[in-house]
């Protein structure tokens, strides 16, 4: 059975229109939060070609560019786009409440009862 | 009086390179240019000194838009900041050397060098690696391996220079009143000038000096040099320079400008009576904006080196930039400037004029290129490299009650700025540091 | 000019053979200094280009790739330019042409095709100059050509020509002759 986990991302006020920041998470890896034009997003924060934070990289329309190797992904579905990036961003869908915005994210039973 | 032949010591060159630049006297001595000491010294001092020209502004307008060039041997990208400001890095990755960009020029986020991945930013900041966490285990310190800056950058009216030196005088004294001079071309219309798109490269078995003396005050050799493209381009001889009534050498600090006031003698040469026209055309607004003095210079029969090795010819429009090879080797980077402001089809007129006069196919190019290449290859001669080469035309016409700024000397044919020339780079080659740079302009730092 | 193999119609053999015939010929007017009658051998409307060759990322190409027509050029002529830089080199006072540049002008890989039009042929080939100068100046520029050529009675008239040369960097000093 799948469960949702719910994390506190950061507030709405703190992340300006086409602004990314990255949120640390020790438990399922960094997370990229993204205002699109008042819509928000959440992807992984890592490349998935190389080690590099996309937060640090630039938004141009609705793709990120990773600073380190300039391979984009898609925000809203985090499809890898260019060279060299191949392999897909993982996504988190996004809900806001009040002046917070929070991922949603599907933790595995499994891994739980390990953890 | 014939040539007397000196007896130099080449095995130490610098200790007696007063007797190869006797400047009081009006000679130096061939071995200037092809003396091999004195080039390794040359890129020290003179090259990773002063202030070099590395781009124009409009060649790289927006955020990381860079195009390569080189200061002296040692190779820079020049880099378009999203502050808007310029960096200059050197082209070459702070881990193992190899040269991050192979481009001429382009837009970019960043360098990624093809050795080990390592990838900069358009600030030349080290953002990552290729297997970035074995960095991490050795505690390596990423904000400490940046691409390398220049010491300092800055422009005048769209010239873009660089210095590697940290102690370097501001690019303002450094030019002093030649910037005066230089607004003639490079300001005489509002929105400046811009370069027409692409750099023409070609190779001369030259030394540098040679070629940006010729630049710095020698009209002297137009009339015979180029006897054959002006009857090609005109129909008739080039112009007679000792005819002209009024013409002036000036220099400051080695740079050096000369000119006569006849507006369009240069613009005439290309054969092209739209351009003529358009400088007629201009030069009211010019003459309202800088003056009726300048206002004469937009196109007249002039030529200026910016030292060491930035040139231009005013009219022709051809601007250069004479890199250094070796002691008997340039590379020759040249770009066509012309007014933001002027009608596309005068910038194509220009465009075309340029390369028809001043390129390696221009037909006034052709005869300069031989003539330089064999003023140096004289000079692997032990005994012809000592002989005198005379550089004495116009030793007593400085012009002291003259409201022009800079060091003034009364006509064009005049070796005086050549003199000039070769005395600051005697000076620079002499110096250890800036501050034992002796000051020997005489001129007014303004005009009045 | 340039169009893909399967879409360009090539000439007969005995056609081809007219035209690589006068390609030479042209050829051996300049390595003869024969200049007037080389000239008269160029189209009224001749465009004879030779553009700048920028050294430029893949990721960053010019409207050609590696050069653009309103960028700097070795060669961007019409009848009236050609004419001028002939007119240099027969100059008593073309000091730097005197004594002789000796040139030898080779052409080789010759395709030629129909043009869009009647007598109108298109022709791809590469060209290797070799000049020499002095007692022991060389100096060799290889390059690709594209030439549209027209129909002139018995013979033809260069109407286009497109040089283009692999290097960014001249490694001489000029081109005094023509590709």
């Amino acid at each position: 059975m799948e469960v949702i986990e719910k994390v506190l991302l950061c507030k709405v006020s703190d992340l300006a229109e086409n602004q990314v920041k990255k949120i640390e998470n020790a438990e399922y890896g960094d997370i990229a939060v993204y205002n699109l034009g008042g819509q928000y997003y959440a992807t992984a924060d890592l490349c998935t070609h190389a080690t590099a934070s996309l937060a640090e990289g630039d938004i141009e329309d609705d793709l990120i560019t990773c600073p380190v190797h300039w391979g984009q992904f898609h925000i809203p579905t985090g499809k890898a786009q260019g060279f060299p990036c191949e392999i897909d961003l993982q996504t988190y869908p996004v809900e806001v409440e009040g002046d917070e915005i929070f991922a949603l994210i599907a933790v595995d039973q499994a891994l739980i009862a390990k953890g | 009086m014939g040539n007397m032949i000196k007896t130099i010591d080449v095995t130490d060159s610098l200790t007696n390179l007063k007797d190869a630049c006797d400047l009081e006297n009006g000679r130096i001595s061939g071995k200037i240019f092809y003396d091999k000491t004195i080039y390794e010294q040359e890129l020290e001092k003179v090259f990773a000194r002063c202030w070099l020209f590395v781009a124009h502004e409009s060649q790289i307008p927006k955020t990381g838009d860079y195009i390569t060039t080189t200061m002296g041997e040692d190779e820079v990208i020049v880099i378009r900041q999203k502050s808007g400001g310029i960096k200059v890095f050197l082209n070459a990755c702070p881990h193992r050397g190899n040269k991050v960009c192979f481009a001429e020029s382009g837009s970019t986020r960043g360098f990624i060098c093809n050795y080990h991945g390592w990838s900069f930013n358009v600030e030349g900041n080290l953002v990552g690696q290729h297997e970035s966490g074995v960095y991490e285990d050795s505690d390596f310190d990423k904000s400490q391996w940046g691409l390398k800056e220049v010491a300092k950058v800055d422009s005048w009216k769209g010239l873009v220079f660089a210095t590697f030196d940290p102690e370097s005088p501001s690019l303002q004294e450094y030019l002093g009143p030649m910037t005066w001079y230089l607004d003639a071309l490079f300001d005489n219309q509002e929105g400046g000038t811009e370069f027409v798109g692409g750099c023409i490269r070609s190779t001369y078995e030259c030394n540098w000096k040679i070629a940006a003396e010729n630049f710095v005050g020698d009209i002297l050799h137009a009339g015979w040099t180029h006897d054959s493209a002006a009857r090609a381009m005109l129909g008739g001889a080039v112009a007679k320079v000792s005819d002209f009534e009024e013409s002036y050498s000036v220099n400051w600090n080695g740079h050096g400008y000369e000119f006569a006031l006849d507006t369009v003698g240069n613009v005439a040469v290309l054969g092209e009576s739209a351009l003529n026209k358009y400088l007629h055309t201009i030069k009211p607004s010019v003459a309202e904006r800088l003056g009726d003095f300048r206002s004469n210079m937009i196109g007249s029969v002039s030529s200026c080196t910016i030292f060491p090795n930035f040139s231009f010819l005013p009219g022709q429009n051809t601007v250069r930039v004479w890199q250094p090879r070796g002691p008997n080797k340039i590379e020759l980077f040249t770009w066509v400037v012309v007014n933001k402001s002027a009608p596309e089809e005068v910038k194509e007129k220009w465009r075309k004029g340029a390369m028809m006069t001043f390129s390696p196919t221009g037909v006034f190019e052709m005869d300069d290129g031989e003539n330089w290449e064999y003023c140096t290859k004289t000079a692997r001669g032990r005994v012809t490299s000592q002989q005198d080469l005379f550089v004495g035309l116009g030793m007593d016409t400085l012009l002291t009650d003259t409201p022009l700024p800079a060091n003034v000397y009364e006509g064009q044919l005049n070796e005086a700025n050549s003199r000039a020339f070769y005395q600051y780079w005697f000076d620079m080659l002499n110096a250890k540091s800036w501050s034992e740079v002796p000051d020997r302009n005489l001129g007014k730092k303004e005009a009045e | 000019m340039t169009a893909l193999y399967d879409e360009l119609r090539p000439v007969s053999a005995e056609q081809h053979y007219r035209v690589s015939h006068f390609l030479n010929y042209e050829y051996r007017l300049l390595d003869d200094e024969r200049f007037d009658d080389w000239l008269a051998l160029m189209h009224e409307e001749v465009h004879y280009w030779m553009p700048g060759i920028e050294n430029r990322r893949r990721e960053n190409r010019l409207e050609h790739g590696f050069y653009a027509a309103d960028h700097m050029a070795y060669f961007d002529d019409s009848l009236r330019d050609l004419g001028r830089r002939v007119a240099r080199f027969q100059q008593p006072s073309a000091w730097a042409e005197n004594p002789a540049t000796r040139n030898v002008h080779q052409l080789t890989n010759v395709e030629v095709y129909y043009g869009e039009t009647d007598g109108e042929y298109i022709v791809h080939s590469t060209f290797q100059s070799v000049r020499s100068r002095g007692l022991d100046e060389e100096y060799v520029i290889y390059g690709r050509r594209e030439d549209l050529i027209v129909q002139d009675g018995d013979s033809f008239k260069i109407k286009k020509r497109l040089i283009l040369i692999p290097n960014a960097t001249l490694t001489c000093k000029n081109i005094n002759t023509f590709l």
